[in-house]
């Protein structure tokens, strides 16, 4: 089965996982996207959308220990599992399709 | 640092558990990073809002056959309960009536409930709000000017404060000269309410000084009914009688303050140096407004007000003496007449509806018994406890919803009809309706009476099991549980009719002796009506005096008047002129202790006109003109407290205060006595009474009473056109029969007289209704029993006896305990009553005869049918 298209904040929230690679758990992957996506994230918003794509495969997560600055509580790190790397790609190349022939019109005059 | 304990157990709540672990460790990371606590509950609440309708949607999909299931079998309880009321047709129709009554009486009641007393204020903060004015030894009084800007100058209490004064406006222009109601007030008075104008401007102190070019705000409705909705308004002139005012403002829609108003002008236009706003001791109707600073109490602010008025009593000893001063929320003040009969009636709808209820179960328990067979059989058949009690409750349901829908339909007919009804000046009652919060009160209404009346029979069906009641139907037997309940609930039923029925007779009691009260007038065929002389032109008393010469002479001539009068003050309406004064042959008391009278004005025909008896002495005539010699006509209780046991003829009396000179308070003789009219209403003891003759107090404003041979209401627009003969542009005031003036007196009685009248009907209709059901139950029920007694030799008149001494049994033991509540509820209506004390002996006395006759006859109607039981056939089947 084809992955269904991703949602924008899908693919951002998958990026950043891949940028992070074995440090992306929920701060990390908030703060990545405030520092070079320019999003604002709404905790709720991002837990959510992180079990979305847990749900449909496109990312999993491992329990690691958690500090006394987390009070004990686990961490749970993110990676993007080959799905998920499969669905980025099929976004991207949707996206470039796209863009093909719009370069007159959209080129930002530098 | 402390651990949000709270935040973290909502959140546990929300999420699911194996998520919430890692969501609360990254959130307390954050936390120890930033140290920001808002932060982290604002991101615990956005989670929390994300996650709470995702774990509807999970629960959906997991249990999605489970509740199909479930679905389906509602959908079949909802088909059995449909065809099992079609079944019989009159179970429904008489719960579905008793609903729609209890439901749309609560609803109407409530709707005016929630329109005048709950709705809050339509001003900006209206809690901060207070109504101020000035007390005449503890009476309530308007202020004096003086001492309003004392009081606006020393009072720290305030953020700001507005005076003003009710004033109706004769409009001119097209058509009929109108009065239009309205009101003076001091330039802040729409800033001190917060009320924006939805077109022009507010008033600026500029326009609120004498002699200041006239401007007007109006109201929504003023413009959009009277000037088109003109979009140039401002800027407009309205021509009044009293002067050409050019239109600044206009009201948003729905503003509102103690009454409609339509025409708003600067107070400060009407303050000339000789208007008599500037002496202390005149107090023209002036009100205030105030509100409060923020955190300052009414009690605080009362306590201020009394210590100015403290000071200015020690300042002004002449005219301050008995004066204090005094505020109240601006909300009670509005509602303080009719707060207390709404209660009273909100209190009473309350027991109607309960009734309703308890005489639905009432039913629904005897259906239930009568269903025991069926209901039996199904259990048999292995139907859960559950389930039948479900079945029973999808039942009840319907019918409340059903008489949710019917009582909503009801509650608009009998709120049209109450509105009519209402007496004139209670606040804000053009803007109740039937609105949101009425429909949501109806049908929560709906829902309670449901589950309260539903649970009766629905406990009663838990309790059945197949083989016991298999077994208990078919041998029908003397005492079961549901001809228990069935009683209980019939003897709260009788007491809650008793208490309505209660209400209703002392509410009839003071009907009849408000409407017995001895007025002093005689009412019928008198024609009243009001005019005005306002504006510069009727400065000259000498016009006035004219004037009413010649629209006297013009009035006699229209067909049907017999006789005409002019006065400043009529009977039931009230006085006009209230004032201190001093006898000549008495010592002078002390200020405080100066007697009072209301002084009325009136022309010479005024006694022959109204059927006033002249006691002594002689009424005026031709001799008591403008030059001539003062003259007073005191009426009995004037005289027979004045001069006890002396001939009041010949004495001399001086209204005003001992300083006020000759030139204003002339002594005045005493040339006649009257007998006593009642002047403030029917309900309040008559004041002391002077009258003086017009001509020589020549008012600007007079009452027009007519004596006439036929219908008065039919003369009225003869009456306008002879007015407006004499003075085009005049226009004449609310025409009324007197009779009707007295009907308005007592409407708020009356009101509360009709409401609880047919309350009461209503009660006592359910009750017997009720009671006859349970009678004749038990008369089916113990069919068997009749035959066997009959068998072994009980006489017709002894089975007869037995129903009915069982249902009066139960009606006595009702009204004993409405009895006691009567006796503690009547004192709700004591505000309301006239000539009879709240726990009046007799009255319940007699309610609860008439109740206990209608039971004994409700019971008698079935037991007759026992008595004729072919003991034979009973035994046979």
């Amino acid at each position: 089965m084809p992955p269904a298209p991703l949602g924008e904040l899908e693919q951002l929230i998958l990026l950043a996982a891949l940028r992070l690679g074995a440090e992306a758990y929920g701060v990390s992957i908030a703060r990545e996207l405030e520092a070079h996506a320019g999003r604002r994230l709404s905790r709720g918003a991002l837990y959510t959308s992180l079990e979305r794509l847990e749900l449909k495969g496109l990312i999993r997560w491992k329990l690691e220990a958690g500090g006394p600055e987390r009070r004990g509580l686990p961490r749970r790190t993110y990676s993007v599992t080959p799905r998920g790397v499969a669905a980025l790609r099929a976004s991207q190349r949707i996206l470039r399709r796209m863009w093909r022939g719009l370069d007159d019109v959209l080129k930002e005059s530098s | 640092m402390k651990r949000p304990r709270l935040a973290e157990w909502i959140l546990r709540r929300a999420v699911p558990p194996h998520a919430a672990d890692a969501i609360l460790g990254d959130l307390f990371e954050e936390l120890h990073a930033s140290g920001n606590r808002a932060r982290f509950v604002l991101n615990v609440c956005s989670i929390v809002v994300r996650y709470a309708p995702r774990s509807f949607r999970r629960d959906r999909t997991l249990t999605k056959e489970r509740k199909a299931a479930r679905m389906e079998s509602l959908l079949l309880d909802l088909k059995y309960a449909a065809r099992s009321l079609a079944k019989r047709p009159s179970f429904p129709i008489v719960v579905l009536t008793t609903l729609a009554l209890g439901i749309g009486a609560a609803t109407a009641i409530f709707s005016i409930v929630d329109g005048i007393l709950l709705r809050p204020l339509p001003y900006a903060d209206p809690e901060r709000l207070v109504f101020v004015n000035e007390t005449d030894a503890g009476r309530r009084m308007t202020f004096a000017w003086p001492n309003y800007k004392d009081l606006r100058e020393r009072a720290q209490s305030y953020e700001s404060i507005a005076c003003n004064q009710g004033n109706d406006f004769s409009v001119l222009g097209d058509g009929r000269p109108r009065r239009l109601p309205g009101r003076l007030v001091c330039a802040p008075f729409f800033d001190v309410l917060g009320v924006r104008m939805q077109a022009g401007r507010n008033f600026t102190a500029d326009d609120d000084r004498d002699g200041a070019s006239p401007v007007a705000i109006v109201s929504d409705r003023f413009w959009r009914e009277e000037l088109g909705g003109d979009p140039a308004v401002v800027g407009r002139t309205l021509r009044t009688a009293e002067r050409t005012f050019t239109i600044v403002g206009v009201l948003p829609p729905g503003f509102w303050f103690a009454r409609p108003g339509d025409v708003f002008a600067p107070i400060g236009l009407t303050m000339t140096k000789d208007s008599g706003w500037h002496d202390r001791g005149n107090h023209f109707g002036l009100n205030a407004v105030a509100r409060l600073k923020p955190g300052v109490t009414v009690a605080r602010a009362n306590e201020e007000i009394s210590r100015i008025y403290e000071q200015l009593k020690r300042e002004y000893p002449n005219s301050n003496a008995r004066t204090g001063g005094q505020l109240m929320p601006l909300a009670d003040r509005f509602v303080d007449q009719i707060q207390g009969t709404l209660v009273a009636l909100m209190g009473a709808v309350g027991f109607l509806l309960l009734l309703a209820c308890v005489n639905v179960a009432n039913l629904l328990v005897g259906r239930g018994a009568a269903r025991e067979h069926e209901l039996a059989i199904r259990a048999a058949l292995g139907g859960s406890r559950w389930r039948l009690v479900r079945q029973l409750l999808v039942e009840s349901t319907l019918l409340s919803l059903g008489g949710g829908i019917l009582g909503i339909a009801v509650a608009a007919w009998l709120l049209q009809t109450l509105i009519a009804l209402t007496p004139e000046g209670i606040p804000r009652i053009e803007q109740v309706r039937l609105n949101r919060t009425s429909l949501l009160f109806g049908f929560a209404a709906a829902t309670a009476c449901g589950l309260l009346f539903g649970a009766f029979p629905a406990l009663q069906a838990s309790g059945v099991r197949g083989r016991h009641l298999l077994a208990r139907a078919s041998r029908t037997s003397a005492a079961g549980s549901p001809r228990r309940t069935r009683r209980v609930l019939m003897a709260v039923e009788t007491a809650l009719a008793l208490i309505l029925l209660a209400g209703c007779g002392l509410m009839a009691r003071t009907m009849l002796h408000l409407n017995a009260v001895e007025t002093g007038f005689r009412p019928d065929h008198l024609l009243t009506a009001r005019v005005i002389l306002s504006g510069t032109p009727w400065d000259n008393p000498d016009r006035r005096i004219t004037f009413y010469d010649a629209v006297l002479a013009r009035l006699r001539e229209v067909p049907g008047v017999t006789n005409a009068a002019l006065t400043l003050s009529l009977p039931i309406e009230g006085s006009n002129w209230g004032s201190v004064f001093m006898v000549r042959d008495k010592p002078v008391p002390p200020r405080a202790e100066l007697p009072t009278s209301a002084f009325v004005p009136i022309t010479p025909d005024y006694f022959a006109t109204m059927g006033i008896t002249l006691r002594a002495g002689r009424a005026f005539d031709a001799r008591d003109h403008a030059k001539s010699a003062r003259a007073v006509i005191v009426n009995d209780t004037f005289a027979s407290q004045l001069w006890p046991g002396e001939n009041p003829i010949g004495k001399f009396i001086k209204q005003g205060w001992p300083e006020t000179s000759e030139e204003f308070a002339p002594w005045r003789e005493v040339v006649g006595v009257v007998n006593d009219v009642k002047l403030n209403g029917v309900d309040q003891d008559t004041p002391k009474q002077a009258f003086l003759p017009l001509a020589q107090n020549p008012s600007r404003s007079v009452a027009i009473v007519l004596r006439t041979s036929t219908e008065p209401a039919s003369i009225a627009r003869a009456v306008e056109a002879a007015v407006q003969s004499v003075e085009k542009e005049l226009p004449v005031i609310r025409p009324m029969p007197m009779t009707q003036m007295m009907q308005n007196a007592v409407a708020r009685q009356r009101l509360s007289a009709v409401i609880l009248g047919v309350f009461a009907i209503v009660a006592i209709v359910l009750a017997a209704v009720g009671l006859y059901g349970v009678v004749a139950h038990s008369v089916t029920e113990r069919t068997r029993e009749i035959g066997v007694r009959m068998a072994l030799g009980a006489e017709r008149g002894q089975v007869q006896r037995l129903f009915v001494v069982h249902g009066v049994i139960t009606a006595i033991a009702g009204t004993i305990a409405g009895l006691a509540g009567a006796a503690i509820l009547s004192r709700w209506l004591e505000t309301m009553l006239f000539g009879v004390k709240p726990a009046d002996p007799s009255t319940l006395a007699a309610v609860a005869l008439l109740l206990l006759i209608v039971s004994a006859a409700a019971c008698y109607i079935p037991a007759r049918r026992a008595a004729r039981v072919d003991p034979l056939v009973a035994l046979r089947e």
